[in-house]
């Protein structure tokens, strides 16, 4: 029996991609720019700069020097040659996030971050987004102005192809959960779009990215995004926003998820002892990730047994909270293939491949598949 | 003083009467009435087992002095308020309850005096004990209320 080499886990289920990237480079977005903001993209897209590292625009801080041998550094700068490199993934859809603008959030410059939020969004509407593609987007949120992003998400709700709203969550400040921060969940709510936590190395003065004490990369990789995602989820816990927010659906992505049941023990803990100071949390806090909170796979967890990850996701409710990413084109991807050594049911690969997303972010099931249905019907 | 036990009187004698009559469980006897007032709690001895006797707003609960969550003595632990904060209270922190909430002195656990349930995990609860008051004496049953 011939096999289709990139489809061999998921053949015959919907594969849906929660975490792409796309090459927002300044010079890529000066057009879609306010000015006078957009004299300094022009400036910008002259300059010259690193891999996803452009001060003023992307600033990682990055201490390290270029790896001797070098480092992947590949990047999607349209969106039929996402689709072509999707395809050959075995991936139906993806949302779209960031590359550069990952470290929106470390840009201290209201005015200019309000009008390259408004850039991007514009941008991302007018170059990415197209009917059929499979290509959907989140809109960026400014967590450097609330007020403002919380219009930003009601004009694009509706929008087709807008499936999700990116909180930009590497270096935030402080972290989501703030009380500043609540328009932008209200509307991301009252828009019933779902929110996506999304980090990135960066080494900045504010909780928790001072690790500049690491000496290479190896040591900042593996602390920065798992501590981004709990401090933030804790963050999102302690202020309540599950409850204050009921149908706020909440996504983190890009740390694994073998963070979560630890994070989720210690809550639920310190929620009994400290009941008093979170009133709001009447329920443990883990039944509220059971219930507004989904995990995506990326980087996937590698234990020696693979068995030993579909454990772990089963504390905090297993496949359906899991949600397939890829991280496609960054360094650290998965393959969808490489999802296929985990010990799961059909159903529960199902779910974590693509049908929870396609639930989450209301997607139709593509015309393979529908299709297919008719075929054997 | 007094006046408080008249009240504890008077409660316990509503309790009384809306208990079950007759055969039943054997009730210990743990002090008069006169030391349990409103308002106040004590640990009292009954065979192996201490039980904290609490005079919740006249009404008497007593409740087994072992935490559902590590053991601990939770019986003596401070009473306060349930402290509350959602739609219903405009999001604004509310104390209400006073003088109805356990607070166990180990972890701080809290527990409804009035069911024993906890205010955190609301399946954990504690164990309540039948109490009511006879000819002025308090008397605690360790076969649960
Ligand atoms: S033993 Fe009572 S709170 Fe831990």
């Amino acid at each position: 029996m011939p096999v289709q080499s990139n489809r061999v886990a998921s053949d015959g289920m919907v594969v849906v991609d929660c975490d792409i990237h796309v090459n927002d480079l300044p010079e890529f977005l000066a057009p879609h720019c306010e000015m006078p903001w957009r004299k300094s993209l022009e400036i910008l897209g002259a300059a010259p700069r690193r891999y996803l590292d452009i001060p003023g625009y992307a600033p990682s801080f990055g201490l390290h020097p270029p790896i001797p041998g070098g480092h992947s550094a590949r990047s999607v700068n349209t969106p039929q040659a996402m689709r072509d490199e999707l395809d050959a993934l075995g991936i139906d859809y993806g949302i779209l996030l960031p590359d550069h603008l990952l470290l929106f959030a470390t840009l201290p410059n209201i005015e200019y971050a309000t009008a390259l939020s408004h850039a991007y969004n514009r941008w991302l509407v007018a170059q990415w987004i197209q009917a059929g593609s499979g290509l959907y987007g989140a809109i960026m949120a400014c967590p450097q102005n609330p007020e403002d992003s919380a219009k930003e998400i009601e004009r694009y709700a509706g929008t087709p192809g807008i499936c999700s709203v990116y909180l930009p969550t590497a270096g935030v400040d402080p972290l989501w959960g703030a009380r500043r921060y609540d328009p932008i969940l209200a509307a991301a709510e009252a828009a019933d779009l779902p929110v996506i936590l999304h980090s990135v190395t960066v080494t900045s003065p504010v909780f928790p990215a001072q690790i500049n004490q690491f000496e290479n990369h190896f040591g900042r990789q593996v602390i920065g995004h798992a501590f981004s995602m709990m401090a933030n989820l804790v963050s999102i816990m302690h202020t309540g926003v599950p409850a204050r927010y009921p149908k706020l659906k909440i996504v983190f992505t890009e740390a694994g998820v073998s963070w979560v049941p630890c994070m989720m023990w210690r809550m639920d803990r310190y929620h009994q002892e400290y009941r008093r100071t979170v009133p709001f949390l009447e329920e443990r806090p883990s039944e509220y990730m059971r219930r507004q909170m989904w995990f995506a796979t990326q980087p996937l967890d590698e234990p020696v047994n693979p068995k030993h990850l579909v454990e772990t996701m089963e504390h905090y409710g297993g496949a359906d909270r899991t949600l397939f990413a890829s991280d496609w084109p960054h360094h650290d991807f998965d393959h969808p293939r490489g999802l296929a050594k985990l010990p799961l049911t059909q159903e529960q690969r199902r779910k974590i491949m693509g049908e929870n997303a396609l639930g989450l972010f209301k997607l139709p099931m593509p015309n393979r598949l529908s299709k297919r249905e008719i075929h054997s019907a | 003083m007094s006046g408080n036990q008249e009240m504890a009187e008077r409660a316990s004698e509503a309790e009384t009467k809306s208990q079950q009559p007759a055969s039943t469980p054997v009730d210990y006897p743990v002090g008069p009435a006169s030391d349990f007032p409103p308002g106040s709690h004590r640990i009292v001895q009954v065979r192996t087992q201490e039980v904290g006797v609490f005079n919740v707003n006249g009404n008497l609960h007593a409740l087994v002095n072992v935490c559902p969550h590590q053991y601990g003595p939770v019986c003596d632990g401070p009473v306060g308020g349930e402290m509350r904060c959602n739609a219903s209270t405009g999001w604004k922190f509310q104390w209400s309850r006073d003088g109805e909430i356990l607070i166990c002195p180990w972890h701080g656990l809290e527990f409804d005096l009035t069911t024993g349930r906890c205010l955190a995990p609301k399946e954990m609860r504690l164990r309540k004990c039948k109490v009511n008051v006879v000819e002025g004496e308090v008397r605690v049953s360790l076969t649960g209320g």
